[in-house]
């Protein structure tokens, strides 16, 4: 996020855009309704009726998939109504003209032509934003989980660069991470074209650096994304280390996923319980959970904070780092003698810019939000408030393309996919809790109550649903938070494999999968046969 | 008639589910954890706590934890086996793929719920065990 999770109670106006967040980020969303509470107007954009849907002053139903084009048309109404702060764009951006330019034809007809939402409920949206003194933008995975993710976030960027909205108090433009430690994987450089502390591997003097650190030299052009080594296994790539993630279950195109691992020569998996995708495994590593070690996790504000062990692991189980410093000492690497996290996080901090100002000790009461370049620096809850990290913030030219798959006559409904409050991902830790598990115990297909219908459907009854990679069985529950021609699921239950179905492209650029949108089939079944599955 | 319990432990710690990072308490009793609390100056969540976060911790103490390594065996199946067994296992099998495929054979997938001194190992697990930058975490999916 640009902005602290304190910020959410300030703005005078909140748009929330792609995001479930009294479901997927409950917590954070109570910020929002202190907000409301104290006078601020709310626009969301989703294509599903969600709870934050029903609290907003406005709601845009868009399509699945048409994100780009409302904010396209918004962007429009925002210069032609002259709702645009002249000096933030003089001294901070660059690119307006042109904007300006590449934006005549998007007229909010034109985009109502693609997103569904009528031509003046987009021009009140654009309306409000535009003109309130502090707007601030939310968003998830349903602006990320596209083919065009990248042009999606681009485009409320341009928004917030139109309008003055970064670098102060309720603005800014804040994605919620949706894992505990989602941040703190890219910080801590778990990714294929960053070193710890996002520092570009492809620079030749981050070579030079963690050569120098690591006694290695490691090569300057980026690796590969999972997404490029599944397609790969078996082909270049033989052999996986998979620390604490249910592949399996959780990305797109199920089938396609397990073939990939079973066609390695070699699998090991780390993690707490036998998942989906440990039972693939040559070797399985038992790990210590989140109650059971000591370290750091980084939240979606970028606050460092520390987790603690309270209890003993079972049996054997032993904490992560020291199963990989195992590895590593076996294999005849230096620097993997570790005898505690402490000097992981210290070696993190120290090769960092943004943790170079901390270390174990200092980190020990969460109170700092990263960059923290030096010590004695006070930490950085808002990003962008006197200029950006490369100067000026540029416009983007965006435009907007189809899903990679629409709906036809064979596949005439959308899917779309995400998360419901009482379930957590692919359900290996909620799934065995007994008191939420009662209170969420099976997946459901929700339909609008005229597509139960039109497709001879039974609340309460079950449905096959197919796309161009395969089928599913699930329950169907007739509900208005659908709206017709879109059905929705979460992909929690490994016996109603959703990601069986989902699959049809990535973002080029950031190989994110379009999780979102999924052209399907949907047929009445008479009684469900056992599953498979397993 | 006189009963002893056990005292009860606090553990100031953050949750595990979502990226809010919600500070909370963890009170354990006899190595297991009975209750979990809000803390009402945690800088994320003053005080609040979802559903999850709240009650959805008994899968610590499930009985299908992981408690042992596991390798598979002659016949296919997954098996009891040591850490020294295990560990040596895995290590073979990593030395082996990159003697016969080379050092961009070998990938590596870190994890957005483990804490960060984890991810930060298994990128230098990949990066000074092969020289390449094979590694990524399942933000993308």
């Amino acid at each position: 996020m640009s902005n602290p999770l304190a910020d959410m109670e300030k703005p005078d106006v909140i748009f929330c855009i792609g995001t479930n967040m009294t479901e997927a980020h409950p917590v954070a969303a109570t910020r929002l309704k202190k907000a409301l509470a104290r006078g601020a107007k709310m626009i969301v954009a989703d294509p599903r009726r969600i709870r934050l849907a029903e609290m907003a002053d406005l709601y845009l139903p868009i399509r699945v998939g048409s994100d780009t084009a409302l904010l396209l048309g918004m962007a429009h109404v925002i210069v032609r109504e002259g709702l645009i702060d002249r000096e933030f764009i003089a001294t901070r951006t660059e690119g307006y003209d042109a904007l300006v330019h590449h934006l005549q034809e998007k007229t909010p007809a034109w985009a109502e032509s693609i997103t569904g939402v009528p031509a003046d409920k987009i021009e009140e949206a654009a309306i409000l934003y535009g003109a309130s003194d502090k707007g601030a933008i939310f968003y998830t995975l349903g602006i990320t989980e596209h083919i065009c993710g990248v042009e999606n976030v681009q485009s409320l960027c341009n928004l917030a660069l139109l309008t003055g909205n970064f670098g102060r108090e309720g603005t800014g433009v804040n994605p919620m991470r949706g894992q505990n430690n989602i941040q703190g994987a890219g910080d801590s450089g778990a990714l294929p074209n960053n070193y710890a502390g996002f520092q570009a591997v492809n620079e030749p003097e981050n070579q030079a650096k963690f050569e120098k650190a690591y006694g290695r030299r490691i090569d300057l052009e980026n690796g590969i994304t999972k997404v490029t080594a599944l397609e790969q296994c078996g082909d270049t790539v033989f052999a996986m280390l998979i620390n604490g993630e249910n592949t399996v279950v959780s990305d797109p195109d199920m089938e396609h996923c397990i073939h990939a691992l079973k066609s390695l020569d070699h699998l090991v998996v780390i993690d707490i319980f036998l998942t989906e995708t440990a039972e693939l495994a040559d070797v399985v590593l038992p790990a210590t959970s989140w109650a059971e070690t000591d370290g750091h996790f980084t939240n979606t504000e970028r606050r460092i904070q520390r987790v603690r062990k309270a209890v003993d692991p079972p049996g054997e189980a032993r904490p992560d780092w020291w199963i990989i410093s195992q590895l590593g000492q076996r294999m005849g690497m230096d620097g993997f003698d570790y005898d505690s996290p402490v000097p992981i996080f210290n070696e993190l901090c120290e090769l960092s810019p943004i943790y170079n100002g901390i270390d174990w000790e200092l980190a020990d009461n969460g109170e700092y939000q990263w960059p923290i370049p030096y010590r004695g620096h006070p930490g950085t809850p808002r990003l962008h408030e006197d200029e950006f990290v490369n100067g000026r913030g540029k416009f983007s030219f965006t435009d907007y393309r189809d899903p990679a798959e629409t709906v036809d006559e064979e596949y005439p409904v959308w899917l779309t996919t995400g998360r419901r409050l009482e379930s957590y991902h692919t359900r290996t830790q909620t799934g065995r809790s007994e008191g939420i598990n009662e209170l969420l115990p099976e997946e459901t297909l929700e339909v609008h109550p005229a597509d139960t219908a039109r497709f001879g459907l039974r609340d309460g009854g079950w449905a096959k649903v197919s796309s161009r990679r395969g089928a599913v069985e699930v329950r169907v529950e007739a509900t208005r938070r659908s709206p017709e021609g879109t059905v929705f699921a979460s992909f929690s239950f490994s016996d109603v494999p959703i990601n069986v179905l989902t699959g049809s492209g990535y973002d080029p650029i950031t190989h994110t999968a379009e999780l979102k949108v999924c052209p399907v089939r949907v047929e009445p079944i008479a009684e469900r046969v056992p599953a498979a599955a397993d | 008639m006189e009963t002893t319990v056990a005292a009860t432990e606090t553990t100031r710690t953050i949750c595990g589910y979502c990226g809010v990072g919600c500070s909370l308490d963890l009170v354990t009793r006899d190595n297991r954890i009975i209750a979990v609390q809000p803390a009402f100056d945690g800088p994320a969540n003053a005080g609040a706590l979802c559903v999850k976060g709240q009650f959805a911790y008994d899968y610590v103490h499930h009985p299908d934890r992981l408690a042992h390594p596991l390798v598979r065996g002659e016949d296919g199946e997954l098996r009891r086996a040591s850490w020294e067994e295990a560990l040596a296992r895995a290590t073979q099998g990593f030395i082996d793929v990159l003697e016969k495929h080379g050092r961009r054979a070998v990938y590596g997938v870190a994890s957005g719920r483990t804490p960060s001194e984890a991810n930060y190992m298994m990128q230098k697990f990949i990066r000074v065990g092969f020289g390449t930058n094979y590694i990524d975490n399942c933000s993308r999916a």
